[in-house]
Order: structure tokens, then C-alpha cells, then sequence
């Protein structure tokens, strides 16, 4: 087996791994914080409805931080068996980052997690809304670490040559990098509208079942106010981390808009299929100087094109397409929450088709993150740790049979584990909560 | 003075490593313990780990955390020649992590698999666990001989791991199957005492390093306490069991401390064996080490957490102390 197919196994390797890890993470983050919100209702009026929401909560939390753990300890062991030459370049940097996630989040998260589970009659009321409070600042904290080290290989700064070793000249700026602010913005923005569409999407299903839920109809109206409050910063957070990207990774946003060539007054393609051996858009549906005008607010303004980047560039389609799926997905997303709050205003429970939509919606928030994700880090490559190191130069150590076999094993326990979490949320919140 | 910084870090690491075994160990011998219990015991021995196992997992990622950030060179090499019993290793602890959520919310023959699956995970684990070990300390040396030493080491872990669960029963649960638990304490104790007594041989026998560093007299009368001491924590172990089982009045918690100290005794020879080396007879600690810049800068965090760290874990066992009780979501 040659040198590009163990890159290819490595990459689809860690690929899969991590695209089924930050499934639960995406969701966990923002609804720790809808968990406390529940506490808190319920520890002001009393209302054992808000109990029951909250304990049903808590489970579908317990079941959703297991899977983040446990994929997370794989991604662990295999930043360094997939990618030897990472941590032999910038280990010095992405290091000391991942040590202060476990520390500060992962162990503070994980410990809380078992009192705020199990400990609700074995503690004062304080304590246990105390430890609510730190898992949610817990998984928010994991967040921050996790969301400088991607930022800081995406847009690397603050780092210094110490003879053949790239060290940390200024720790401040290697967190606080350029990209760092829009990410993590992007990225909880990203986590608070999956979290809130999974909390409706689930209420609604329980409604469909029993439409006098009381508990449901709460959780319903929270996850479709807060949707529809999170999802119009989401358009202008995103607009701003895209101009942050033009103005440190214009090579992401040249594959992103498929402008192959540089131009001025270069139109906006629509739809096209990116064709990425002729390097050329197939069946092109353009709005003339539109990535001019969207881009630079001139509509005769230079764009650059692929071709000035080459041969150190991304392939087009999938990050092409991968934009219009997130950006379709946030659309409708943003559509649905808004007619979700008309349709429950005032208590009334939505129609019936309503409540069909929203549940078919519960994990749209997955499908939006996991096709933001693939623009950006698909959109980065060849790059690992732009400028600096190259993800084939950062593979290697195992060999493609070993790779090939645990990435077989990997596929199977992923398949059986995200089955049966559907499965056993569907019947959860189809169950309702009781106090 | 400048601080060592390598050497505490490899100090860090190997505590990391010894709370990990003793405390997910005895939530995966729990789970391997699973199909020697009825229905109802079965909800006790849950309910028994549940507000623990996600904490007790996280010391193996600041275990296998410090070796990736502190020591670099030494991660590439070790798990890369470990590869295939990591993968092992986290296809069963996911098995076993998501199977304990499972369970509580299933029902039926669901049930059934998904205890089947928490069993065989815990058992998939600590097995690959052994393995590793047993790979590791052979200096991953192949021939059919090392490999058949690695199968052992890892059925004699899965005892340890036994011993270690069994004995927390014995601490959170009364009755029926606190007795139950006396005699898998004891059984696990058999496996343990085949495993350090493998292990002790073959360390020497593999490396003259080694071999060197413990037969040197007069230091090996003074070495000599650490073998000595594993044996006596044995002995007490099973004796303590034994007095239990007839109904004598002895502290409940007295089994599993006898099972945390040979653990902490056998892990000590261990180190002692390989100390200063991160990879057997191949690189030391400096070597591995990655730029004093890091290293300064995580011992910071490390400095500042660590208290609160250990804090809030005793905060979490006090809140969980006494029997356990079924029922552990209501």
C-alpha cells in the first residue's frame, strides 16, 4: 500500500472519528445551559412541571455527553498514532492547549455531571444548581480550548522559532488568534440553535403523541424562542467570520465561491458543479460581479481567484457544496423557528403538519454543523497548520492494514452507537416527562 | 534553581496512570461482574459506579494527555506500536460508556443486549488494557512467546481489575451480594497474584536493565520491601475476606484499601523497573520531552487546577458516600 492511501485511511479515519464526536459536543454545550435554565425555573416557582422537564433533560444530556466522552477519548489516543508529524511540529503549541481543556473543562464537567445526575436529593438545592452551573460552564470552557487550537491552526500567530522547534512567543496571542473570536462565536451560535432545535423537535414528537403535555409544551415554545433568537446572529456572526476568512484564508474563500480565476467584478455562481480537473464550474448559474460586490461592497473590486493560490489549494466541490448546505440548512432553520414562535404564541400548540415539521427537524442543527465543519476544514487543505505544516507531512507511523482494520471496527461501533442513541431519544421524548 | 521539568512531569503522568487503573478499574471490574449477578443485584452494582465512571474515565485522557503534550516522541512510538490494542481498548470502553446509558432507558430484550454489551466492553477494555501492559513493558519484542505473555498479562489485569471491583462492592453494597462480592474478591486475588508474580519474572528476564536495577545487593534487601509488601497486602486482602464471609465485624472499606495498595505497591516496582526510560531501554524521559516552554506553561495550569481538581472529586465521594441504593435516576 503506497503513501496516499495511508493518507487517505488516516484521514477518513480521523475524519469519521471526529465528525461523530462533535455531533455531541455541538448539542451538550448549549443545552448544559438549557438544563440550568429548566433548574433555575423550577427551583423559583416550584412547578414540578419544570422538574420533570428537567429531569427527562438531564437523561437525554447523561446519553449525549457518554457518546461526547467516549468518542473524545478516542480523538485523544489518535491525534498522535494518525498524526505523528502533527505533535512532532506544533506540539509544543497544540499541546499545552489540549492539556488545559482536560484540566480545566473535561474533569470539572465530568465530576459535576455525577451530582447533578445522581446527587439532586443527596445535596442542598444550592449545591445541586451549583453543579449544574459547572457543567455548563464546563462544556463551554472545553469549547474555548478546543475552538483556539482549531483557530490557531487555521490562522496561526504568536508563535516563535526556537532553533528547529515552533514554540509560543506570546501564549495570549496564540489563543486569542485572528479567526479565534468569530469561531467560537460560529461555533456557539452553531451549538445553541442544534441544542434548541433537538428540544423542540423532541417536544414536538412528544406532543404528536400527547398534545396536552404541559412539560412538552414548555420545552417546545424554549427551543423555538431561543431558535428564533440565536438564528438571526447566527447570518451576521457567520457574514463576519466569512470577511475575517477573505481577509486571512482567501483560498478557503475562493473554494467556497468557486472563482477559479482571478477577476474584477467576479460574479456570484449560484449553483454550479465544480469541476475540479478542469478547474472550471460546469452548468454555472451566476449573478454578474455579485462576489465583488458581496466580498469587497464594490461591484468591480478584484477577487481572487483559485488559480493565484495554486498548487497549494483545496478541492472545490465539496467545499462548495458544503457551504450551500449549511447556509440552506441555517435558512430554513431560521424560517421554521420564526413561524414556530407565531404558531405558539400565546400557548397555542401549532397544527399538526407544524409539529411533523419540527420533529423532522430535530437534528438539522447536526447536518448545518457538520457541513460547516467540512467547509472549513476541507477548505484548509492542503494546509494542517496553515503555512506551516502540511497534513500529508503530518501522517504516517501505522501502517494501512492496521488502519484499515480498526477504521472497520471504528465504522461498526459508530453505526450501532448513533442507532441506538436515536432510538433511545425517539422513545424518551416520545415517553414525555413525568415527576 | 531550575526546576525538572521532564521529571515532574513524568511524575504527573504516572499518577495520572495509577488513579485511571485503580479507579476505572474497579468500575470495569464491576461491569465484568455483570452475568454472575441476578436482575435486581445487577441494578445495585450500577448503581453502585454510576456517579462516578465518566470522572474516572477522564484520568486516562490526562494520563494518556500528559504523554502526548509532555512527552511527545515517546506517544508516536508507544501507541503507535500499540495500535491495534488501543483500538480495541476504545471500541470497548465506548461500548461499555454508552451501554451503561442504554440499559437504564431500555427495556426487554434491549435490555439484555445492552447489559451483554456493558459486560463485554468492560471485559474488551480491561483486556486490551493487560495487553498493552504486557506489550510495553516486553519492550514490544514479537515472537510468538511475548504474545502469549501479553494474553496472560491481560487476563491477569482483568483479575486486577475483578479484585478492585468486587472489593468497592464490598465497600457499597450489605447482604446477599456483599457476600457474592467477598468471593469474587477472592477469586480476582488468584489472577492478581499469577499476574505481579509473571510480571515480576519476565521484566528482568526481557532486560539486563532492569534485571541490573534489582539484583544489585545490598539494594535489592531494601527493594525486596516493595514484593514483600504486595504479598502481605494479598494475604490481608484475603484474609480480610474471608473473616467478612463468616460474619466477623470489620470495616467495610478494608478490602478495597488492601486492593488499592497492591496496585499502588506493584505500580511502584514497575516504575522503579523503568525508570528513566519512557520507552524501554530506547529513550528516557529527557528525550521524550517536549520545549521547556510547554512544559512551564502547562505546570502552571497544572499547579493551579490541580487542588481544585482533586477538591471537587472528594467533594463528588462524599456526596456518594454509603451503600448504594437501587434506582439511581429517580
Amino acid at each position: 500500500m503506497d503513501n496516499t492511501d495511508v493518507l487517505l485511511l488516516a484521514r477518513a479515519q480521523f475524519g469519521l472519528n471526529i465528525a461523530f464526536h462533535i455531533l455531541f459536543p455541538s448539542l451538550t454545550i448549549a443545552l448544559g445551559w438549557i438544563l440550568f435554565y429548566f433548574r433555575i425555573r423550577y427551583a423559583c416557582s416550584g412547578d414540578p412541571a419544570w422538574l420533570a422537564t428537567y429531569k427527562l433533560w438531564t437523561r437525554v444530556f447523561a446519553l449525549s455527553f457518554a457518546m461526547g466522552v467516549v468518542s473524545g477519548i478516542t480523538m485523544s489516543f489518535q491525534f498522535g498514532t494518525n498524526w505523528p508529524g502533527y505533535m512532532e511540529k506544533v506540539g509544543n503549541i497544540a499541546g499545552p492547549l489540549l492539556a488545559y481543556e482536560v484540566l480545566t473543562a473535561f474533569f470539572l464537567e465530568a465530576t459535576f455531571l455525577g451530582v447533578m445526575l445522581f446527587g439532586m436529593n443527596r445535596v442542598p438545592g444550592w449545591v445541586h444548581i451549583f453543579s449544574s452551573a459547572m457543567v455548563a460552564i464546563g462544556t463551554t470552557v472545553s469549547a474555548f480550548w478546543i475552538l483556539a487550537l482549531n483557530s490557531w491552526m487555521q490562522t496561526p500567530a504568536g508563535h516563535v522559532m526556537d532553533g528547529a522547534a515552533i514554540i509560543a512567543g506570546d501564549w495570549l496571542q496564540v489563543i486569542f488568534n485572528p479567526s479565534f473570536p468569530y469561531r467560537i462565536s460560529h461555533m456557539l451560535l452553531a451549538s445553541g440553535l442544534t441544542a434548541s432545535f433537538v428540544v423542540a423537535g423532541l417536544s414536538a414528537w412528544r406532543l404528536l403523541r400527547a398534545g396536552d403535555d404541559a412539560s412538552a409544551r414548555k420545552t417546545l415554545r424554549t427551543g423555538l424562542v431561543l431558535a428564533a433568537a440565536l438564528a438571526p446572529l447566527q447570518v451576521l456572526v457567520g457574514d463576519l467570520h466569512g470577511l475575517n476568512t477573505l481577509e486571512h484564508q482567501p483560498a478557503k474563500i475562493a473554494a467556497i465561491e468557486a472563482i477559479w480565476k482571478t477577476e474584477k467584478g467576479a460574479p456570484l455562481v449560484l449553483f454550479a458543479i465544480p469541476n475540479d480537473e478542469k478547474r472550471r464550474n460546469d452548468f454555472a448559474v451566476e449573478i454578474p460581479k455579485g462576489a465583488s460586490w458581496i466580498l469587497k461592497h464594490d461591484a468591480n473590486a478584484e477577487v481572487k481567484g483559485i488559480d493565484s493560490f495554486a498548487p497549494d489549494v483545496a478541492p472545490v466541490a465539496p467545499v462548495f457544496f458544503a457551504f450551500r448546505v449549511m447556509v440552506g440548512m441555517g435558512m430554513l432553520m431560521l424560517l421554521a423557528a420564526w413561524s414556530g414562535v407565531w404558531a405558539t404564541r400565546r400557548g397555542r400548540l401549532p397544527q399538526r403538519w407544524m409539529l411533523w415539521a419540527f420533529s423532522g427537524l430535530t437534528f438539522a442543527g447536526w447536518i448545518a454543523t457538520l457541513a460547516g465543519w467540512l467547509v472549513t476544514e476541507i477548505g484548509r487543505q492542503p494546509w494542517l497548520v496553515t503555512g506551516i505544516l502540511r497534513t500529508a507531512d503530518a501522517a504516517g507511523g501505522v501502517s494501512g492494514a492496521q488502519l484499515g482494520a480498526s477504521l472497520t471496527g471504528y465504522i461498526i461501533t459508530y453505526t450501532v452507537m448513533l442507532l441506538a442513541y436515536m432510538v433511545v431519544l425517539t422513545h424518551l421524548a416520545g415517553k414525555g416527562a413525568h415527576a | 534553581m531550575s526546576l525538572d521539568l521532564p521529571l515532574i512531569f513524568a511524575a504527573l503522568m504516572g499518577l495520572a496512570i495509577l488513579l485511571y487503573v485503580v479507579l476505572d478499574g474497579y468500575d470495569l471490574g464491576v461491569g465484568m461482574l455483570m452475568p454472575a449477578a441476578d436482575a435486581r443485584e445487577q441494578e445495585l452494582m450500577v448503581a453502585a459506579i454510576g456517579p462516578f465512571w465518566d470522572a474516572n474515565e477522564t484520568w486516562l485522557v490526562l494520563g494518556v494527555g500528559i504523554l502526548l503534550v509532555a512527552f511527545p516522541a515517546a506517544h508516536g512510538i508507544v501507541l503507535g506500536a500499540l495500535y491495534l490494542p488501543v483500538a480495541a481498548m476504545l471500541i470497548g470502553l465506548m461500548l461499555r460508556g454508552v451501554a451503561f446509558e442504554f440499559r437504564v432507558k431500555a427495556e426487554g430484550w434491549h435490555r439484555e443486549l445492552w447489559n451483554w454489551l456493558f459486560w463485554f466492553g468492560s471485559f474488551l477494555a480491561s483486556f486490551a488494557q493487560g495487553l498493552m501492559l504486557g506489550r510495553y513493558i516486553t519492550g514490544f519484542h514479537s515472537g510468538f512467546g511475548y504474545y502469549v505473555f501479553a494474553m496472560l498479562v491481560g487476563a491477569s489485569l482483568c483479575g486486577g481489575y475483578v479484585l478492585l471491583g468486587a472489593t468497592w462492592l464490598v465497600l457499597k453494597t450489605e447482604g446477599e451480594l456483599q457476600k457474592k462480592a467477598l468471593a469474587w474478591a477472592r477469586w480476582g486475588l488468584i489472577w492478581v497474584a499469577l499476574g505481579v508474580a509473571l510480571v515480576s519474572l519476565a521484566t528482568p528476564l526481557v532486560s539486563p536493565t532492569v534485571y541490573a536495577k534489582w539484583f544489585d545487593f545490598p539494594r535489592t534487601l531494601a527493594l525486596m520491601l516493595l514484593p514483600l509488601g504486595t504479598l502481605a497486602a494479598g494475604v490481608f486482602v484475603w484474609l480480610a475476606a474471608g473473616r467478612m464471609k463468616r460474619g466477623a465485624r470489620e470495616p467495610d472499606w478494608t478490602p478495597f484499601a488492601g486492593a488499592v495498595a497492591i496496585f499502588a505497591l506493584a505500580f511502584a516496582g514497575l516504575a522503579y523497573s523503568l525508570f528513566p526510560y519512557v520507552v524501554m531501554d530506547r529513550m528516557t524521559l529527557w528525550e521524550a520531552a517536549s520545549h521547556p516552554s510547554a512544559l512551564k506553561f502547562m505546570l502552571v495550569g497544572v499547579a493551579i487546577v490541580l487542588p481544585f481538581l482533586i477538591a471537587y472529586t472528594a467533594f463528588a465521594y462524599r456526596v456518594f458516600r454509603g451503600k448504594a441504593r437501587a434506582g439511581l435516576y429517580e
